[in-house]
């Protein structure tokens, strides 16, 4: 009996002393951490939309409205250019080949997608990989968000279409419609 | 009379069949095919197939030579493993890529494991995933038979739509594809001769051929076009007569191989189903390849004498 | 002991990779590109110099039956601490890892040095052997990360060898390029040393 007490005190002991250092070194890394996340998600979203220089959340009871009508939006924000509106990025999260493909979205108010950037995503390497290239995303700039975007396996044949990745369908597919999430979630917010 | 006995030990029964003259046999049962994919692909076909041929054969000269063992290549299996493997790839394969490919299957598949005798898969095949994995999109661009390089799908992805042949230019082999797995009327003519030469027994292709027939019939809505559009079109002939019959990686007992075969069948329909790719044929060979032991040892005969 | 002696061992003779086969999750599947081997290699050396530190320090003190939660804890924080730095202020790195950074607590190399070596040996000498071990370790992974990027990818460390015209054989970045390049790394290794034997 008198063993296990004292095995249980020094494991006790070490566990606090781990968990205090481990609280120490938090303390130091958390602001650092927090900044490189902060300016990861910042430098995103200002490469989807340009003319903004600062974002601000949506109201949080108008997120809560969105996701609860289509669980694929996780993020939206509004872009700011000093103190009025230019746009809005979205961050949907549509099901891909391998998994959920993350998809950040701009669309600025005049109604025209600014940009499109691929986050996180487990799609083939050399394959649905190849979304998170220029070559592909850079396909949905300048798009008109006043209808959806379609996929072309060959050449689009019109201005609302993009063409998907030879041997990719499933994943230039998946993008496209977390576009068209976001395309939506926009004429939802501001009633076009 | 003969007055001279000969003493020598079991087993006294002979045959005439040698390793050499089996797979001489399987590489005459697929003339045929031959012929048939260089008409139908020209030049590529010529090259892919002579890549391939080669590479194996030089590859297995050399890896024999290295490990200081006999170099067996007139045995005809290297030639054999480079045929099929062509027979797997596009006309419009690269050069390097039957070649590639033809290293990977007898360096690593075969000589890696042991050599003749000892691979655990069919080295064509496993090549095949192999290239496939490493360059999906030059393995899967397939171009249409005729002296233009105008590229196509195959008859699996185009089923139902406009351009899907009809079933006997499926049957002649009229159409895109992988080199040797477009005519099923020429793979099915080497298939009797093998039977005929006693190499392979119709089992295993039969009973593979029938359960992908069967499958299809009853899930792909009781429609008989279907069902006979799925047993011509893609890689089911070559690899339920050529490639699932591999002695090597496939069970040795009448009742193994039934089970194989059945597995295989069961295998490919529910890839080509209800799976992402169009093709099911090589990896459905393959996962029943890494089984084979196992069905081998649950099928082994009861030997005489032997107390269970 | 002889500390040049150790750290050579665990370089070559005891290599962590070539020989032990330890740790063998993150070898397979981080070394999709040399630079990530390397990152990999010296995030685990850094965990494991500093375990091997703490666990000979203690090595009088702790208690045979409990020895193994107390390391497992002692691994962990270090890991911990180690992915916080590197979440703060190596982020591309990090990114790269991912989840394989946590999971450098599983590492069996550095519960395996800490229990054969560590425990029974002074903290000097400890070092000496967690330097070696680790940086056998990062020396295995980046060969391995640069054969595989160089198959795969065309590069070693991002700079394009082969040149545009090169199809990379997309299959050695993905798991089976993992096993086969690590199998054949083995059998050159074993054949490389039955030779000197």
């Amino acid at each position: 009996m008198k063993e296990i007490i004292k095995l249980g005190l020094i494991l006790l002991l070490v566990c606090v002393v781990a968990a205090v250092a481990l609280a120490f070194t938090n303390e130091l890394t958390k602001d650092q951490i927090a900044l490189q996340r902060n300016q990861a998600n910042e430098n995103a979203r200002r490469n989807i939309l340009p003319d903004a220089d600062s974002f601000k959340a949506l109201d949080e009871n108008k997120l809560n409205e969105i996701i609860s009508e289509n669980k694929s939006v996780a993020e939206v924000f509004k872009g700011y250019k000093g103190d009025s509106i230019v746009g809005y990025t979205f961050k949907t999260l549509p099901s891909g080949y391998g998994g959920t493909v993350e998809v950040m979205t701009g669309i600025d108010l005049e109604g025209k997608v600014n940009g499109v950037r691929i986050g996180n995503h487990q799609e083939t390497p050399g394959l649905g990989a190849n979304v998170a290239l220029p070559e592909f995303y850079n396909q949905y700039e300048n798009k008109s968000a006043e209808s959806e975007i379609e996929v072309s396996k060959t050449e689009p044949t019109n201005d609302n279409q993009i063409q998907a990745i030879s041997g990719a369908t499933i994943t230039s597919d998946a993008v496209t419609a977390g576009v068209n999430i976001a395309i939506d979630t926009f004429k939802q917010i501001t009633g076009k | 009379m003969n007055n001279k006995l000969i003493v020598s030990s079991s087993p006294h029964i002979r045959s005439n069949e040698t390793i050499s003259s089996v797979m001489r046999d399987v590489v005459i049962a697929l003339l045929p095919a031959t012929l048939a994919g260089i008409y139908y692909f020209r030049m590529g076909a010529v090259r892919v197939i002579l890549f391939a041929v080669l590479a194996a054969i030089i590859t297995e000269a050399g890896i024999q030579k290295l490990r200081k063992q006999e170099v067996s290549i007139n045995d005809w299996s290297a030639i054999l493993t480079g045929l099929l493997l062509a027979f797997n790839l596009p006309a419009s394969a690269p050069w390097w890529m039957p070649v590639v490919g033809s290293v990977f299957a007898i360096a690593v598949v075969k000589q890696m494991f042991g050599g003749l005798g000892h691979n655990f898969m069919n080295p064509a095949l496993a090549a095949r995933a192999m290239l496939l994995a490493s360059w999906p999109v030059e393995m899967t661009s397939w171009i249409n038979p005729g002296s233009d390089v105008v590229s196509t799908a195959t008859p699996l992805v185009m089923f139902g739509g406009a351009e899907a042949p009809s079933l006997f230019t499926l049957f002649i082999g009229n159409h895109g594809g992988c080199i040797g797995e477009t005519s099923a009327l020429a793979l099915i003519l080497g298939g009797i001769y093998l039977v005929y030469r006693g190499v392979i027994t119709p089992r295993v292709p039969v009973i593979y051929i029938s359960t992908v027939a069967v499958l299809t019939f009853l899930m792909g809505g009781f429609d008989p076009y279907f069902m006979i559009y799925q047993v011509l079109a893609g890689g089911l002939m070559i690899g339920a007569i050529y490639m699932a019959t591999d002695y090597v990686s496939s069970p040795v007992t009448p009742k193994g191989q039934i089970i194989f075969a059945l597995g295989c069948g069961v295998i490919t329909s529910i890839i080509r189903l209800y799976g992402g790719y169009p093709e099911g044929v090589s990896y459905s060979i393959l996962l029943m390849n890494v089984v084979s032991p196992l069905i081998d040892k649950y099928t082994s005969p009861r030997v005489f004498g032997e107390v269970k | 002991m002889n500390p040049i002696k150790t750290l050579t061992n665990g370089l070559f003779k005891e290599n962590p990779i070539f020989f032990q086969l330890l740790g063998m999750c993150p070898t397979l599947a981080v070394t999709t590109s040399a630079e990530n081997g390397l990152g990999m290699g010296l995030a685990s050396t850094a965990v494991l110099i500093c375990s091997n530190v703490v666990i000979s320090l203690l090595r009088k003190v702790v208690p045979s039956k409990i020895r193994i939660p107390i390391f497992i804890v002692v691994i962990a924080t270090f890991v911990t601490m180690v992915g916080m730095v590197m979440e703060g202020f190596m982020p591309a790195l990090y990114n790269s890892l991912g989840l394989f950074i946590p999971l450098i607590v599983v590492n069996c190399l550095i519960l395996a040095r800490a229990e054969s070596y560590a425990s029974k040996n002074g903290v000097f000498i400890s070092t000496i052997d967690g330097i070696g071990m680790g940086l056998g370790f990062t020396w295995a992974l980046t060969v391995l990360g640069a054969i595989r990027e160089l198959f795969g990818a065309g590069s070693i460390f991002g700079m394009s060898i082969f040149g545009v015209a090169y199809k990379p054989a997309l299959i050695m970045i993905l798991p089976p390029g993992a096993f086969l390049a690590l199998g054949i790394l083995l059998a050159i290794n074993n054949l490389l040393k039955s030779r000197s034997a």
